[in-house]
Order: C-alpha cells, then sequence, then structure tokens
C-alpha cells in the first residue's frame, strides 16, 4: 500500500483512514473464528479427560481446517495474501489405538484383542457396536450390556442356565460352560472406522458391518479408556495458550483501532 | 464454555470412583464380601458437522464429522462374585461355601435375605442363627446336650447327643441360586436381597449340580485384592486431578475473554 504523506483530517485521509479499519475488522473476525474453534477444541479435550476410566472408550480430536472467506478480500495487499483465511473446525479424529487390557474376574467379560473389531449389541434403536465388554446376565439368563441391551452372538442371543457354572471364554469368542457351549460372541469391524459415530453409553453407530471371523477375545477382562493423561494435559495447556495470545492479539487490534478513530477523528486547526 | 461442566461431569465420576474404591477397602477383612467396580459411560454427543451430509450438489458428502461429547457418568457398580478365599478357623459352626449359591437368612420382617458369610452362631433357643440373631433357614435347633457337631459338604447336619455312641442327624442347608446374581440387592450386614433383576431363588441342598459344597470350620474371606484397589484408588485420583485442571483451563480461557475490553 502505498503511503504517502497525507495531512490528517483531509479526504483523502478519511478514506485510507476506512480502510484500515476494515483490515482491521478482518483480523479480528478471522481471531474469532480461531477462539470459536479452540473453545469447541477444549470441549472435546475435556470429553477425553472425562472418560480417562470409561471401559472402551475412544479418545477424540478435533481437527481444523482453513476455510477461504468466498467474498471478503483485501485488495490492498499483495496479490497472494487477498483472500482471507478463516479456521473452521472440520473432522472429529477418533483414535481407535488399543486402550489397556484389565482382569475383572467376571468371567462375562471380554475384551477384544485388536484395534478394529467391535462386538454387536441389540439396542432399542437398532444395531450397535461397542468395545466395552463390561457383560453381565441378566434375570432371563441372557447376556447383555450394562444398559440391559442384549450382546448379539453368531447365532442368535446368548442364553445361560442355572447349571452353567465354570463360564470361560475362549481366544476365538467361544462361551463355554461345564454343561457345553453357549455361543460364540458377534464381532464385526468396519472399511472407514472413522465414520463411525458415537451414540453415548460406550455405543458407536456404523453401516455395513463386515463380520470378523477370527477375532482374537481374551474373557474375563475388559479394555480400558485409551485416553493419555499426558497427551490430552499437553493440548489443553497448547489450547488455553493459544486462546490468551489470541485474546491478547483481539485486544491489541482493538487498542489500535481506538487510536486511529482518536486520532483521524480529530479536526486539525 | 462446555469444558466446565464435561470436566465436572468428570471430577463427579471420579468422586464416585473414590467412594467405591474406599468401600472395598474398608471391606477387606468383611467375611463373605464381594468387591463392587465402578462402570462409567461416555454422555451423549452433539453433532455439530454431521457425518455422510451432502458437501455439494454433486453428491459429495462429509466422511468424518463433529461430533462433541457432553462428559461422563457412573452406569453401574458391579459387585464382582468371584470366590473368596477360604480361611480356618476352627470354629464348628462356621460354613464356607466353596462354589455357587447363597444362605438363606430369614429377616425379623420373614422376608428372606441371602448371604455368603457363614459365621453362624447359637441363640439362647438353640437355634442357628447368625451373627446378627437372624434365623439360618431351613432352621436347625440344636438340642441342649449336643456336642461333636459336623457339617458335611452337602449340608448335613449331624451331631451327638448326650451319651449317645451314634449321630444324630438335626437337618440340612440348603443353597439358593439366582440366574443374576450381581442383580442382587446389597442391604448391608453382608446380606443382599431378592430383585426383579436378579430373578427368583433356586433352591437346592449343597453338592447339587451347579451349587457348591459346603466346608466345615472355614470363611469365605472378601474378594477385594490390596493391590488392584490400591492402583485403582490411584488412578481415580490422578484422573480427578486432571479434570480439575481443564476447570482451571477453561477458566482461564473465560477470564481472558473477559478481559477484552
Amino acid at each position: 500500500m502505498n503511503c504517502e504523506r497525507i495531512t490528517l483530517g483531509s479526504n483523502d485521509a478519511h478514506q485510507l483512514g476506512a480502510k484500515w479499519l476494515t483490515v482491521m475488522e478482518n483480523s479480528q473476525l478471522i481471531g474469532l473464528t480461531r477462539q470459536m474453534a479452540l473453545r469447541r477444541k477444549m470441549d472435546v479435550i475435556a470429553n477425553n479427560l472425562a472418560n480417562i476410566n470409561t471401559s472402551g472408550y475412544k479418545s477424540d480430536n478435533l481437527l481444523f481446517k482453513e476455510f477461504i472467506m468466498p467474498v471478503a478480500k483485501m485488495n490492498d495487499f499483495r496479490y497472494s495474501d487477498r483472500k482471507l483465511s478463516y479456521v473452521q473446525d472440520d473432522i472429529i479424529a477418533k483414535e481407535f489405538k488399543p486402550g489397556g487390557i484389565i482382569e475383572t474376574g467376571n468371567p462375562v467379560n471380554a475384551a477384544i484383542n485388536d484395534t478394529s473389531s467391535f462386538f454387536v449389541i441389540d439396542s432399542p434403536n437398532g444395531e450397535r457396536y461397542t468395545r466395552n465388554g463390561q457383560f453381565e446376565i441378566n434375570s432371563q439368563g441372557q447376556l447383555v450390556t450394562t444398559e440391559g441391551y442384549a450382546v448379539q452372538g453368531m447365532d442368535g442371543p446368548l442364553n445361560f442356565t442355572l447349571e452353567d457354572t465354570g463360564i470361560h471364554i475362549s481366544r476365538d469368542g467361544l462361551i463355554t460352560s461345564d454343561r457345553g457351549e453357549i455361543g460364540r460372541l458377534k464381532v464385526v469391524t468396519f472399511d472407514n472406522l472413522g465414520a463411525l459415530k458415537k451414540e453415548g453409553n460406550s455405543l458407536f453407530i456404523g453401516d455395513n458391518p463386515i463380520p470378523v471371523d477370527d477375532a482374537d477375545i481374551l474373557g474375563g477382562r475388559i479394555e480400558q479408556s485409551n485416553v493419555s493423561g499426558v497427551v490430552e494435559i499437553s493440548r489443553m495447556i497448547e489450547v488455553s495458550r493459544a486462546y490468551e495470545s489470541l485474546a491478547n492479539a483481539l485486544k491489541a487490534t482493538n487498542d489500535l483501532r481506538t487510536n486511529a478513530i482518536d486520532t483521524l477523528g480529530k479536526l486539525q486547526a | 464454555m462446555r469444558a466446565l461442566h464435561i470436566a465436572a461431569t468428570g471430577m463427579l465420576a471420579q468422586e464416585r470412583n473414590v467412594e467405591v474404591t474406599s468401600n472395598n477397602i474398608a471391606n477387606m477383612r468383611t467375611t463373605g464380601f464381594k468387591k463392587q467396580r465402578a462402570q462409567f459411560q461416555d454422555l451423549l454427543y452433539q453433532d455439530l458437522r454431521r457425518v455422510g451430509s451432502n458437501t455439494s450438489t454433486s453428491g459429495t458428502q462429509v466422511p468424518v464429522g463433529v461430533q462433541i461429547g457432553s462428559g461422563v457418568r457412573l452406569a453401574a457398580t458391579t459387585r464382582i462374585m468371584s470366590q473368596g478365599e477360604l480361611e480356618g478357623t476352627d470354629k464348628e459352626l462356621d460354613v464356607a461355601i466353596n462354589g455357587e449359591g447363597y444362605f438363606q437368612i430369614t429377616l425379623p420382617d420373614g422376608r428372606t435375605a441371602y448371604t455368603r458369610d457363614g459365621s453362624f452362631e447359637l441363640d439362647s433357643a438353640g437355634q442357628l442363627v447368625t451373627a446378627d440373631g437372624y434365623i439360618v433357614q431351613p432352621g436347625i435347633t440344636f438340642p441342649d446336650d449336643t456336642s461333636d457337631i459336623t457339617v458335611s459338604s452337602d449340608g448335613e447336619v449331624q451331631v451327638t447327643i448326650g451319651d449317645e455312641t451314634t449321630t444324630t442327624t438335626l437337618g440340612q442347608f440348603t443353597l439358593a441360586r439366582f440366574v443374576n446374581k450381581a442383580g442382587l440387592e446389597p442391604m448391608g450386614e453382608n446380606l443382599f436381597l431378592e430383585t426383579p433383576s436378579s430373578g427368583a431363588p433356586q433352591v437346592a441342598v449343597p453338592n447339587d449340580e451347579g451349587y457348591g459344597s459346603l466346608l466345615q470350620g472355614y470363611l469365605e474371606a472378601a474378594n477385594v485384592n490390596s493391590v488392584t484397589e490400591i492402583s485403582d484408588l490411584i488412578a481415580a485420583q490422578r484422573a480427578y486431578e486432571m479434570n480439575s485442571r481443564v476447570i482451571q483451563a477453561a477458566d482461564d480461557m473465560l477470564s481472558a475473554t473477559s478481559q477484552l475490553t
């Protein structure tokens, strides 16, 4: 931008001043989009940390992308800088790395020893998928989740009777008792794990499940949350520092505006 | 700023976790105690950018959306019903169950409660009762001059009365089983009550198919493992601290905004 000497209070000065005010306005708006995105990132981090002891929980990470504002342009800048880019939160990347596996002492609990397979649950809203193997036996003898939703077996529901003692889940998901076979846990996987939606209650919603025949299942154990406290806390510090420095930048721009309005508004005597 | 509320649900959940763990530790030496585990679940999610929504008129779709969760909740405190260790007491009225089943106890109000605590006593009328004086079903009364009480592994109680040379059978213990024993309702005093989710009790004598056997002179210790409890406690405490850090950070962010003037 050409900066010739312009007399304060002249017509030229007013036009130039207005132009600079628009620049500042844009920078404030850009800063605000970043702040809004950071707040949401903070919400995601808070949710991960809240679920650090939730078995079968998979951590989320909010990723951002540049959003080029189609209408706003600053034609006074160099050509490459004319487009204004805002920040937009784009996708939630779910991390499917495995959580730690712990023994619970409950023989009907199960954990899947891989990163991409899920148990199949009959929920009232349809078929759901979970990595949370904290199963129970209900009063009808059926294998259910903590919510009381039935766990699907390869050949229908898994039913126990009173005579079933010494329940054991083998590595291939076969549930046996002293009386014999009870059934086999149904395990599925998906082409695109990222497209799975979380429903809450440790359940995922997904389309086109692919059955897994050679699942590696650990009975009597459950998978813990895969949230890593260190990673989340450092992300949190990053977010809160970025947020504060943006707040400072916004304040600086605001001061600049106040100064500009003050100075340009003065009539030269 | 939802982070504040989300972290608050996290702190609340971990507080409950510490409560459950401390109850386990407090009952480490309680006969027949079964430890509990706090189970957590994530709360509902809000779609900010719905997966599968159209991104253009030519049919391209959002492959992975933006979903923000709203925290955690305590879903259940499951009781782990594994067998506790059997400890010898040399007391002839101590009976432990090795395997499945519960002793049935008649409560003062007439209801039946269930327990794994077999530390029985005799009351003034010679009846077999629990440490709280509640009658053990099916009701075994010992005559005054009994000696040499034996309880067989299938629950038969035999005594020698007076100077007799033969033993007399006074009765037989029965055990109750439930389809969902984790669904029993604890009422304190080592007793459990039947609930709709536990199912109705199925009563049989010990050593029947699926039922445990009895062991005289032994008691079942709590199935609490001190090492796992302490490590659970540490994990819960750290998780609590991390959630409180989130509240702090969220607060800092809010104050940075409020100082913009």
